[in-house]
């Protein structure tokens, strides 16, 4: 049965539900947002409102502050206004797909017209900074730490040939067994000895002396042969053992070269400066993006095995309440551009975004970037180029050129140690690649016109005078392997500079480590080796020893043998001229 | 809680059908049991088109829905379970029915077993209404209980909302 004004109902009750969410909806969304980032961020938010429009559909930010929590005085985070545009049918099908974003007035750090209200304040800042005291008290890096460092080739290769040399103990234990005794072979000579010398009466006495031999002989025949092959392995092993030996000096020579490189011997003196005071600060630098491969961690896929692998199905989870399905027609999330202005040193800098999503697979392509600042009081230049997709893998490449960074003042260090950076111009330009959480990274330095405060420390004064003379300092630094802990290479040509001017003494020092490196390591080759030259000794004696004993049998196998025949002959022979007289 | 119980006495009591009274059991159970969505609005619509029991209809929604905040994660992890057949996943990303959000794990559990119980449920709840009308009613009556009863507040608020 049909209600007639059940449709009329129906719409009043649509567009009642449908008034009351435009009109509470922002502010719905306000309180949600507030109660979440607080909850996130541990500090006051502040949201001067929201609002949402429906044609298009689109939601506005005003006025978002949110405290920092070290410094409750200042913004964190703060921008004037943020609109972003969301395409109807994606978001009727559950899927948050924004066409334009526009984010402006961003700051960070801003100051707040009143202390913002702090729920957490527990310090999270593990950042440490450059302890340049401690580093300039490292003197000179100690000879076993680089050794423990290096991760010698050798002491690898070492330990094989001592287990070689025990297992050839053993195998020439068991080949001894294989070997005749002595008083056997003076067994079979003393008969032999008897057959040759004793008379032989008749044809059937030489009959069954001649079978006597040749028993012998056959005897004689196996032992031979038995130490012929043991000969053989005995060869075999000295072989190897001489191999052995020939690849642990050649590993030993490579730790040398290694050990040479990481103290930087080979340039001559104790030339990466650069690398002690800026590589753990770099590192350190590169590790914070190890937060951006966290983030995106979860969206990344497993990798598939290949072959004859077996793929283990995963534990059915509840990810986001979605069924995996085979073609999503929309990501996720999808902004599909994004423009931010920035608020940052005096001016303001322009970041657009392409693509931002974590399901670059449904939209084949990647997430792109561009920052351009330009004309700041304190910059005259930033370029910042990007692309990064989240596909078999995480893929990160990021090219930047910063050019005419004033320096603020800066102080490394502390006490007697002390090194002020008063000024300078930086520029910079590098490249940057991230497979995942495996880093590649070349970055060109130059600090143009430095000027550096001495302190009351001799090689710091030294050290402020020579770099004072310098016009600019260039370096170059590299980095790669994983993202938490990358390899960092400083090098600068200014290194040798500084190395020579000031660390002149440091020269008798880097001498007698180098003459100590040498001295150990070649310890620990003779270490090594240590068993080996008495081993290949007794190899060759037994060698020798079994050649004396193959040349005894076989003489024992001819000599003995013809004498015994031609007397057997001689004595038929008279014996049948006896009969014919 | 009373209010509620006279409520119910009041649709057995009424003029409307058991049919009536039996879908609008089945559809409220529906409506509870999903998330609220573009599902509920239509589930609406029918109600408001056809004579169904508004009372009923809002009450057992009410009910159902709280069932569901007892409910609503076993039978979502159960529905995950289930949901994992290919032929199923390629059905679901349809968008016709990505728009009923029905690739949400909630919701199709939901729709599902709400589809499943709402005609037993609506056939149940009409013998059950038929069986009280004819049989129980009047023998209820004659029960001095209820005669007594009849005196008391119950009553009354029955009789104000008459």
């Amino acid at each position: 049965m049909i209600r007639k004004s059940g449709l009329l109902v129906f719409i009043a009750l649509l567009a009642t539900v449908f008034v009351l969410v435009y009109v509470f909806l922002g502010f719905a969304i306000r309180l949600s947002m507030v109660y979440t980032l607080e909850k996130a961020v541990g500090a006051e938010v502040n949201i001067k409102g929201v609002s949402v429009s429906l044609a298009p559909l689109a939601v506005r930010i005003d006025d978002l502050q949110i405290t920092d929590k070290h410094q409750p005085t200042h913004n964190s985070v703060s921008f004037t206004k943020a609109n972003a545009e969301l395409e109807l049918w994606p978001a009727l099908l559950g899927y948050y797909v924004v066409k334009d974003l526009s984010l402006d007035g961003l700051a960070f750090g801003s100051a707040r017209k009143r202390p913002g209200k702090v729920y957490r304040s527990e310090s999270t800042d593990t950042a440490e900074p450059i302890d340049l005291e401690s580093v300039l008290k490292l003197d000179l890096p100690d000879a076993n730490e680089l050794m423990a460092r290096v991760n010698l080739q050798s002491t690898q290769l070492g330990k094989e040939l001592q287990d070689k040399i025990a297992a050839q103990r053993q195998a020439v234990e068991n080949l001894k067994a294989r070997l005749p005794k002595k008083e056997t072979l003076e067994d079979i000579q003393r008969q032999i000895k008897e057959l040759t010398e004793s008379k032989v009466e008749d044809a059937a006495d030489l009959a069954r002396k001649t079978q006597q031999l040749k028993e012998l002989q056959d005897r004689l025949k196996q032992e031979r042969d038995n130490v012929g092959q043991v000969q053989q392995e005995l060869a075999q092993m000295r072989e190897d053992l001489r191999l052995s030996v020939g690849r642990l000096r050649a590993a030993s020579a490579d730790d040398w070269q290694r050990i040479q490189q990481l103290a930087n011997l080979s340039e001559g003196g104790l030339a990466p400066l650069s690398q002690i005071l800026l590589g753990d600060f770099w590192g350190s630098k590169i590790a914070q993006l190890e937060s951006l491969y966290r983030l995106v961690k979860p969206y990344i896929p497993e990798q598939i095995g290949s072959g004859t692998e077996t793929v283990e199905e995963p534990e059915p989870t509840l990810p986001n309440r979605i069924l995996p399905l085979p073609n999503q027609p929309y990501p996720d999330f999808w902004i599909k551009n994004a423009r931010v202005h920035w608020l940052i040193g005096g001016g303001d800098a322009v970041v657009q975004f392409q693509n931002i999503t974590t399901q670059h697979s449904i939209i084949n392509t990647e997430t792109r970037f561009h920052l351009s600042v330009a004309e700041l009081p304190r910059l005259v230049a930033l370029e910042v180029n990007g692309d990064f997709a989240i596909l078999e893998e995480m893929v990160t490449n990021l090219s930047w050129r910063l050019d005419g960074l004033a320096l603020e003042p800066v102080a490394l260090g502390s006490g007697d140690t002390a090194l002020s950076l008063t000024q300078g111009m930086l520029m910079s330009a590098g490249e940057l690649n991230l497979h995942n959480n495996q880093l590649t990274q070349q970055a060109q330095v130059l600090l143009r016109q430095p000027k550096f405060a001495p302190s009351n420390n001799r090689y710091m004064q030294q050290l402020v005078e020579v770099l004072d003379r310098q016009d600019q300092i260039p370096l170059q630094i590299a980095a790669h392997g994983l993202l938490s802990k990358p390899d960092i290479s400083v090098r600068s040509s200014l290194d040798r500079v500084i190395g020579e001017a000031i660390l002149g003494e440091a020269r008798t020092k880097i001498a007698d480590l180098e003459k100590q490196l040498r001295g150990q390591l070649d310890n620990k080759l003779s270490e090594q080796l240590g068993a080996h030259p008495e081993w290949l000794t007794a190899l060759t004696q037994q060698e020798s020893e079994l050649e004396g004993v193959q040349q005894n049998i076989q003489e024992m196998l001819s000599a003995k043998l013809s004498d015994a025949t031609s007397s057997a002959k001689d004595r038929l022979k008279d014996s049948l001229l006896k009969r014919a007289q | 809680m009373l209010t509620i119980l006279a409520k119910i006495l009041k649709v057995l009591n009424s003029e409307d059908s058991p049919w009536q009274i039996g879908w609008a059991v089945g559809l409220g159970l529906l409506a509870g049991l999903l998330p609220f969505g573009l599902l509920t609005v239509l589930i609406l619509l029918v109600v408001c088109l056809f004579t169904v029991n508004l009372s009923t209809f809002l009450l057992v929604w009410g009910v159902s829905g709280g069932l569901m905040l007892i409910f609503g994660d076993a039978l979502e992890a159960f529905t995950w379970q289930q949901a994992q057949d290919p032929a199923l996943l390629q059905l679901l990303a349809a968008e016709p029915l990505q728009l009923l959000h029905l690739h949400h794990t909630l919701v199709l559990g939901a729709f599902v077993v709400g589809m499943i119980l709402l005609i037993p449920v609506a056939w149940l709840t009409t013998v059950l209404v038929k069986q009280y009308r004819g049989t129980v009613m009047e023998k209820i009556k004659k029960w001095k209980v209820v005669q007594a009863l009849k005196a008391s507040k119950l009553v009354q608020i029955y009789e104000k909302l008459n």
